[in-house]
């Protein structure tokens, strides 16, 4: 499961992702060759493939319609020819009576003009003669047509024979063989009306049959045109919907990426439409979008951890800030008085006090005035020994202060209060009420890419179990949430009570600052060989990430201090 | 496992709209080929084409015997690859036997059957058809002395024979006048039955009662003047004759329904001719004692025998005797031969 999700519609198949380059190369190969080839239904553009659809169906009902149009013509004009046969008949009728009249005119009287009508009728009346049966048939219509054909064959020959004795002024021959004629022309007559008659029946049957086939036929014609319109209308719509049911997946498919969902791709399709194209443009463009969006993500989490840290170490320095502001109030109306009292002591020649008073200022205006950034290592170096300065005046120079230190990294940044709080912690925990004389050393070396800062005294030093408490107390502080512990919790790193005159800020608080301010754990060690052996507080600043930081720090000083 | 690819639904249509479309087609075409079946345009049957065209012209005094005759003599001509067309003379048309003779011969027909009944001009017709070399078959009665080719028909003596014996038999002490009703022309009187009728009823009364036969020809009569003229003899003042002599069958037909209208059954016996459903009828409830019948089988037989002889070989035989049925209303039926 490679936890991507494909939007599921109801033909496609699951296929891999597109988007790779062997993909695309193998997909750009595949186009090439099937183009090769011929050209595909699914590569035909929408407009032709709709086109060709809608002329399909089309066509389709045009043939229907046209097969029944011609039926229905077909049925019309054999309706129309139903009474031909009687129409032919009565030309027959009135041929063979021109061709009598002609005959009796001429025997009458002779004349050039009625003797070339009949000629002329005759032969009409041949050339009608001709279209009619002349087999033996059952079928009535057909052996009345013979026997008039054969009746009329004889009627000519004797008015044939009648004109001819005419011509040759035989009397008794012409007279003879027109008195033959006529009763054959009768007996014509007769069979004539008879076989009219009998098609005229036949002819009148037909035309109502066909009058009905053709209302059927019609009726027919419309239910078919009716249900190939259906049909073809339920073609199209399914031809069309496959046309555009591409697009509305890929519809569906960009809502779900609109929503925030880079699982969704749209199946493979190598068609070469425009929604082919389209549906392999849009699969590459999530692909890019869910790693342009994977790299935003990342970056915000840096983001955000850097702002994180920067607010807990904002927190830290606030807390500091307050806990000092707590301990100090109104620290510029001390440092005012501080200066007035060295000048009141200058003025009186005391210059003791006046040194003491102005170590005494510069201790407290560089905790104000630091507390919200950091400071170089000689600024705090500095405050170490006004510190011990102020300590010495107070406790009549029981505690011996020595230093060692790398003046190349003098100007090396690190947070604020770092040095002081170790030394106090030295001084109250260490070498107070200890019976020997109170040594604190504090060196800064630098050691390759480490800055290690040693605050040794030579006090009570520690157990094994006091330095493991020591350290479980920063780990219980770290988790209770950084910010909360105070000076108290200094107290408990060397496990002593807090005398209550200390700048209340302890080791806890510096180990945090140190370890936000650099982003690296266990800058802080604490060492005692053992109890009455002095204590050992070393703090390693990596050098590097020392000057960076200092740097990054001193450009934003306005966001710690917010 | 490959995936079947699904058959896309519009060619299921199209296969549908096709599939309707020639249903459709077809049973137009059908529909339409039954109706111009139906119409005539194809009859087959009726359009079989023979080879011999030959006519049969009779009147219609017994349309019975000679539609049975016909209807037989068809199929036995269509045997012999010939069709026969009948031609009936009746009131109705306005032609007369001759009048037919004379169509057949200008239309060119193969050959003739025709109820000869002694028409005038009919003799020279037969004679001129010969002379086109069209035979004529000539059936109930013989112009022996014209060209027919044939005769068809019941020996004149046997039949003779045949009425004095039932005369003889239907003789009653109650007998004294015995009508016979002909339909011939008087040139063809039939010596021989009248004959024959005559001995037999003088054998039977053996001299000592004087029965009077008399004849009465209804020849010229049309078909209504026959009913007309046998009511006449029923309504005559002397009364019915006691035994009438028919020889065909609308004569027997009119007699027997004069008989029962005036109420004489038993009183009048009559001899009938033909075998038509009414006479049948009537001879099996007794109300006609006997009916002679021709056998109508034998006529048609016998016709299309001589005129396909005539076509195949030039001649055929000039007699051709006809079994004559004696119907008894005893549901008898005896054949008597010449």
């Amino acid at each position: 499961m490679t936890g991507l999700r494909e939007t599921e519609y109801n033909t496609e198949e699951k296929v891999k992702l597109p988007g790779t380059t062997q993909n695309r190369k193998s997909m750009k190969e595949k186009e090439q060759t099937s183009k090769k080839r011929f050209i595909r239904w699914q590569d035909l553009s929408l407009t032709t493939k709709v086109l060709e659809e809608v002329l399909m169906v089309t066509m389709i009902i045009f043939v229907v319609n046209l097969v029944m149009y011609l039926q229905v013509n077909r049925m019309v004009s054999s309706m129309s020819q139903v009474y031909v046969s009687n129409v032919s008949l009565g030309e027959l009728s009135e041929t063979l009576d021109e061709v009598q009249n002609s005959t009796y005119s001429y025997l009458q009287l002779k004349t050039s003009e009625s003797l070339e009508r009949y000629y002329r009728s005759a032969e009409d009346y041949q050339e009608l003669l001709s279209e009619l049966n002349q087999k033996v048939m059952e079928n009535p219509v057909k052996l009345l047509e013979k026997n008039i054909r054969a009746m009329s064959e004889t009627y000519l020959a004797e008015t044939d024979a009648s004109v001819t004795y005419k011509r040759g002024r035989n009397v008794e021959k012409y007279r003879e063989s027109f008195e033959k004629a006529q009763q054959v022309y009768r007996y014509l007559n007769s069979s004539i009306y008879d076989l009219n008659n009998y098609q005229f029946h036949n002819n009148s049957e037909n035309f109502t049959r066909l009058q009905a086939t053709l209302r059927s036929v019609a009726l027919f014609s419309l239910t078919l045109i009716v249900i190939m319109m259906s049909v073809g209308c339920l073609m199209l719509y399914f031809m069309v919907r496959g046309v555009v049911s591409p697009l509305t997946n890929l519809a569906i498919t960009a809502k779900y990426v609109g929503e925030g969902d880079f699982n969704v791709k749209m199946p493979q399709n190598d068609s070469l439409d425009e929604v082919g194209v389209m549906t392999r443009a849009f699969n590459t463009m999530v692909s890019s979008l869910e790693d342009y969006v994977n790299l935003t993500r990342e970056n915000l989490e840096k983001e955000r951890i850097l702002k994180e840290k920067e607010l807990l170490m904002e927190a830290h320095l606030k807390e500091a800030q307050l806990k000092y502001l707590q301990s100090q109030i109104n620290p510029h109306f001390l440092f005012n008085s501080l200066n007035a009292g060295a000048q009141l002591a200058m003025m009186e020649d005391a210059e003791k006090t006046s040194i003491f008073l102005e170590h005494m200022a510069d201790f407290f205006r560089y905790n104000v005035k630091k507390g919200d950034e950091d400071a170089t290592m000689e600024e705090e170096i500095e405050s170490v020994e006004n510190y011990i300065y102020i300590l010495n005046v107070r406790f009549a120079g029981d505690i011996h202060y020595s230093k060692d230190i790398d003046e190349t990294v003098s100007g090396v940044r690190m947070p604020s209060m770092i040095l002081q709080p170790l030394v106090e912690n030295a001084v109250n925990h260490g070498i107070r009420n200890i019976e020997w004389e109170g040594r604190i050393h504090l060196s800064v070396k630098k050691d390759e890419d480490k800055i290690l800062i040693r605050v040794r005294d030579n006090g009570k030093g520690m157990t094994e179990e006091e330095i493991l408490r020591v350290n479980a107390g920063f780990r219980a502080a770290h988790a209770a949430g950084n910010g909360n512990e105070n000076g108290r919790e200094g107290s408990t790193v060397s496990g002593l009570q807090d005398t209550g005159d200390s700048t209340g800020i302890g080791l806890s608080n510096v180990k945090s600052r140190l370890e936000l301010y650099y982003g690296c754990q266990n800058l802080l060690e604490i060492n005692s060989p053992g109890e009455d052996q002095g204590t050992e507080v070393m703090i390693r600043i990596p050098a590097a990430s020392a000057y960076q930081e200092s740097d990054e720090i001193q450009a934003l000083p306005g966001e710690i201090q917010a | 496992m490959q995936r079947r690819k699904p058959v896309r639904i519009e060619i299921v249509l199209m296969i549908f709209s096709v599939i309707i479309f020639g249903v459709f087609l077809v049973l137009i075409l059908t529909y339409y080929g039954r109706v111009l079946k139906a119409a005539g345009y194809k009859e087959e049957e009726l359009n079989h084409v023979y080879g011999y065209q030959y006519e049969m012209i009779v009147d219609n005094r017994n349309s019975t015997l000679w539609n049975e005759v016909y209807e037989k003599a068809k199929a036995e001509a269509a045997e012999n690859d010939a069709l026969l067309s009948l031609r009936v003379s009746d009131a109705n048309t306005e032609y007369d036997k001759t009048d037919y003779v004379d169509m057949c011969i200008d239309s060119k027909a193969d050959g003739i059957i025709l109820e000869y009944n002694g028409e005038p001009g009919l003799t020279e017709k037969i004679n001129e058809a010969a002379e086109q070399g069209i035979p004529v078959v000539t059936i109930m009665n013989d112009p022996s002395w014209s060209s027919r080719q044939s005769y068809v028909g019941v020996n004149e003596y046997q039949m003779g024979q045949a009425y004095g014996e039932q005369v003889a038999r239907l003789i009653n002490e109650d007998t004294k006048d015995i009508l016979i009703l002909s339909n011939r022309e008087p040139e063809l009187e039939k010596n021989q039955l009248y004959s024959r009728i005559y001995n037999a009823v003088s054998d039977r009364t053996g001299g000592e009662k004087n029965i009077h036969v008399r004849e009465q020809n209804l020849i010229s009569k049309s078909q209504f003047d026959v009913e007309e003229a046998v009511r006449n003899i029923f309504q005559s003042s002397d009364g019915p004759p006691e035994m009438i002599i028919c020889l065909d069958e609308v004569t027997t037909v009119c007699a027997y329904q004069a008989m029962i209208d005036f109420n004489m059954v038993g009183e009048v016996s009559i001899i009938g001719y033909d075998a038509s459903e009414t006479i049948l009828e009537a001879v099996e409830k007794g109300l006609i004692p006997v009916t002679f019948a021709m056998d109508a089988g034998q006529i048609a037989e016998y016709s299309i025998e001589a005129l396909t002889e005539y076509r195949e070989i030039g001649r055929s035989n000039a007699y051709y005797t006809v079994d004559l049925n004696v119907i008894t209303s005893q549901d008898s039926m005896n054949d008597m031969t010449s």
